[in-house]
């Protein structure tokens, strides 16, 4: 018993000031957007001030902000689904590629996640204006799995490598095609991958702004990670209540869904990276 | 590992996940409900519902620092054209340190706003843009002169073509805490003054504000700083003479200033930042425009009133300012719509006095006669903020102390891409942190500078 306190009580004192640290921003955030924007900058009204709406009201009524929400719930949902499309046969694919081959051909796709946007914006300025796409989402939603497949297709090629061949064999031996095998056997047992993927190209679409800030001109059109710093930063004021309750809104869900795959989310990484 | 789930009690006692669930999501709920319910109208940007137009015109421009300039733009003046001239006019605005990427990108799609508006002259961009002089000489021949400021940031003499043309600049002064200063016995007159007041304010809590970062205000504060000293990029034949033991005296003087009586975020700064530097009661002195003073002002912080604007400190070469922004629009040879864009330019200059005065006296017509200094002086005077009369001198500031970047030459593609790549607050900051002596660094820095003069000479620019 003592020896079980003794753990506990040490994996506290390791996670109670990280648990600090990391919630602490998100608590600032949630306090000040609460505050009334004369108050943000006197120091005797950190604590004690008079908590208000308006600047929700604010985000609602005299932005574009459930717009640009829109847009950027649109804009992840449809990117997951197209990275999912191609990224799930590629990964299997290339995990059952043995050799050589399969190994390099999957650190090459890796690679290309690692050319920044700050890079590619120049040239796919080009092709986005060539397919008449400039200043719409779907300029976002063809550039975006550009860096989010080849992500997606590394981390579930681990996943897929990880999952016994036999499973396979066995359901090949019970009269399964190929693609049976994969939807049947595959699919369910690494359903942490997929979850992990889904979540993480989400985050990686709800936070890309260079790609945003260039492709996409009208303020209609505007995703969150553009809208926010574009009509709530006028020259040097900062609307500070209203820049952190829009960024609480959509961070809330985000990390509901965080928490719900949690266990699921930290096997997607783990999972097929030691294996 | 133990597995805990047979301890009721325990289990009890924490919030399961599922719960944890379904509380926060209640709460966003109520969240997102509740602030939409908050009692503000809607206002919705449609214009001219239901009405063909005969014309279209693009327009991106930074996020105004004084946010009544916006309003004026967005919701008078160019309304009011658009109706005029039966053109529907969408502007957007972005932060000012974004309009350089979004120029490279339009120039690369070679699609994009038929009016692009930066915050210095882009030089560089020369063969993408029409020569504007047809609109310059219809400007002036309603108004005036095309101001030398305005030219020698717009024209280049070797192409004898106008890749710009500039509506306003801003003057550049020096925003300090007169009761800071005061309290040490000191001003700054002189950039000596300056360095002798800077320990003392430090000590006291209140360290200078100039920073050495990638941004416009380093940039401007920088280059202006140098000429003070007698160091200049480039002499009047827009030849590369950075290398000079004034610009060493210089660096070494700010590296010095840095140490005694600055902090090390300078080093980090945005275009914002000394700007709230000095809105979070900390900062003693800064170099900026007057938005500066006037968020104070607006927001009604203790000390707005102590706020005092003065020319740049002399140095031991004068006292030799730049303009804090030179605003220039560009219209690209590719704009789909070149004439609207041609007609407003001209428009938006003829009528500069209005956007001076939308702006508090934050832009400056470019084009003089469009609002003549004795007037402006006039408008200062009736400011009603305190110290009485404080934004006269910005007429001064404007006549005596303004100069383009580039100075004693023209703005040309080399300087605009030696500002762009924040050459200069490289230089400085490379000694201010210890990194390389001033020798060194200067030396750096030309021999990156005459690459840059070289390239911009083999393509006939300069």
């Amino acid at each position: 018993m003592t020896s079980r306190w003794r753990h506990q009580a040490f994996a506290y004192v390791i996670a109670v000031p990280f648990a600090i640290v990391l919630a602490f921003p998100f608590f600032w955030m949630a306090v000040t957007s609460f505050k009334p924007e004369a108050q943000v900058y006197d120091p005797t009204k950190v604590w004690t001030f008079h908590p208000t709406l308006a600047n929700y009201g604010f985000l609602f009524h005299h932005t574009g902000y459930l717009r640009w929400l829109r847009n950027s719930t649109f804009v992840g949902i449809v990117v997951v689904l197209i990275t999912l499309a191609v990224a799930v046969p590629a990964g299997y694919a290339l995990a059952r590629l043995s050799g050589r081959v399969g190994r390099s051909l999957g650190v090459a796709i890796f690679l290309t996640y690692l050319v920044p946007p700050t890079l590619l914006f120049l040239p796919l300025s080009r092709v986005v204006s060539k397919l008449g796409l400039g200043d719409r989402l779907w300029a976002l939603i063809l550039v975006y799995p550009s860096f989010t497949i080849p992500f997606a297709i590394w981390l579930l090629m681990g996943f897929f490598k990880a999952i016994p061949q036999e499973l396979e064999d066995a359901a090949l031996v019970d009269g399964c095609s190929r693609l049976g095998a994969l939807v049947r056997i595959v699919l369910p047992v690494s359903l942490p991958g997929i979850i992990t993927v889904v979540i993480f190209t989400f985050s990686l679409v709800i936070n890309e702004f260079v790609y945003a800030i260039t492709f996409i001109s009208s303020s209609t059109n505007r995703t969150v990670t553009v809208g926010v710093p574009t009509d709530l930063i006028r020259g040097d004021l900062f609307n500070w209540p209203g820049i952190m309750a829009a960024i609480l809104i959509p961070s809330i869900p985000l990390a509901l869904v965080y928490n719900a795959f949690l266990n699921r989310f930290i096997t997607g990484f783990t999972g097929g990276a030691f294996r | 590992m133990p597995d805990t789930t047979d301890q009721p009690a325990e289990e009890q006692a924490r919030i399961s996940r599922r719960d944890l669930l379904r509380k926060a999501g209640a709460g966003a709920v109520a969240l997102g409900v509740a602030g939409s319910a908050a009692p503000f109208s809607f206002a919705g940007p449609l214009r001219y519902k239901g009405r063909w137009l005969k014309g279209d015109l693009s327009i991106i421009q930074w996020v105004h620092f004084v946010p009544a300039y916006d309003d004026w733009f967005d919701n008078t003046w160019v309304k009011q054209w658009g109706q005029a001239n039966d053109v529907q006019v969408n502007v957007e605005h972005i932060n000012n340190t974004l309009l350089d990427t979004r120029a490279a990108a339009e120039v690369a799609a070679q699609s994009g706003h038929d009016l692009f508006f930066n915050l210095h002259p882009m030089a560089s961009y020369e063969d993408q843009v029409i020569n504007h002089a047809s609109i310059i000489n219809e400007v002036q021949r309603k108004v005036g002169k095309y101001g030398s400021l305005a030219k020698l940031s717009t024209y280049n003499p070797k192409t004898k073509k106008y890749f710009a043309i500039s509506d306003n600049y801003v003057p550049d002064p020096v925003v300090w805490r007169h009761d800071l200063w005061n309290g040490i016995g000191e001003s700054p007159a002189t950039w000596d003054h300056v360095a002798k007041a800077a320990p003392k304010l430090k000590a006291a809590g209140h360290p200078i504000g100039i920073g050495q970062s990638q941004e416009l205000d380093s940039n401007m504060a920088l280059i202006a700083f140098l000429m003070c000293f007698g160091s200049f990029i480039q002499d009047e034949h827009n030849r590369p003479t950075l290398q000079s033991k004034n610009t060493v005296e210089a660096v070494k003087f700010m590296a010095s200033l840095y140490k005694s009586g600055e902090d090390a975020g300078i080093f980090g700064w945005n275009p914002a930042s000394n700007n709230n530097y000095l809105y979070s009661g900390t900062g003693s002195l800064i170099l900026n425009a007057i938005s500066a003073t006037r968020t104070p002002e607006s927001q009604h912080l203790p000390f707005s009133d102590n706020l005092w604007i003065w020319p740049i400190p002399a140095g031991p070469h004068g006292r030799i300012g730049l303009e804090h922004v030179m605003g220039c629009y560009s219209i690209w040879k590719f704009a789909k719509n070149k004439e609207n864009a041609e007609r407003f330019l001209a428009d938006l200059c003829i009528h500069g006095k209005d956007a001076t005065v939308a702006s508090q006296l934050y832009n400056f017509p470019s084009f003089p006669g469009a609002f003549p200094f004795k007037s402006i002086r006039k408008l200062a005077a009736a400011d009603k903020n305190k110290p009485n009369g404080k934004y006269s001198i910005l007429t001064t500031i404007a006549e005596k102390y303004t100069h383009n970047i580039g100075y004693p030459g023209t703005t040309n593609a080399a300087i605009d891409e030696i500002f762009s790549k924040y050459l200069i607050p490289q230089m400085f900051a490379q000694v201010s942190q210890g990194k390389l002596s001033a020798q060194d660094s200067v030396r750096d820095t030309m021999s990156v500078v005459k690459g840059i003069y070289s390239k911009w000479r083999k393509r006939g620019k300069i």
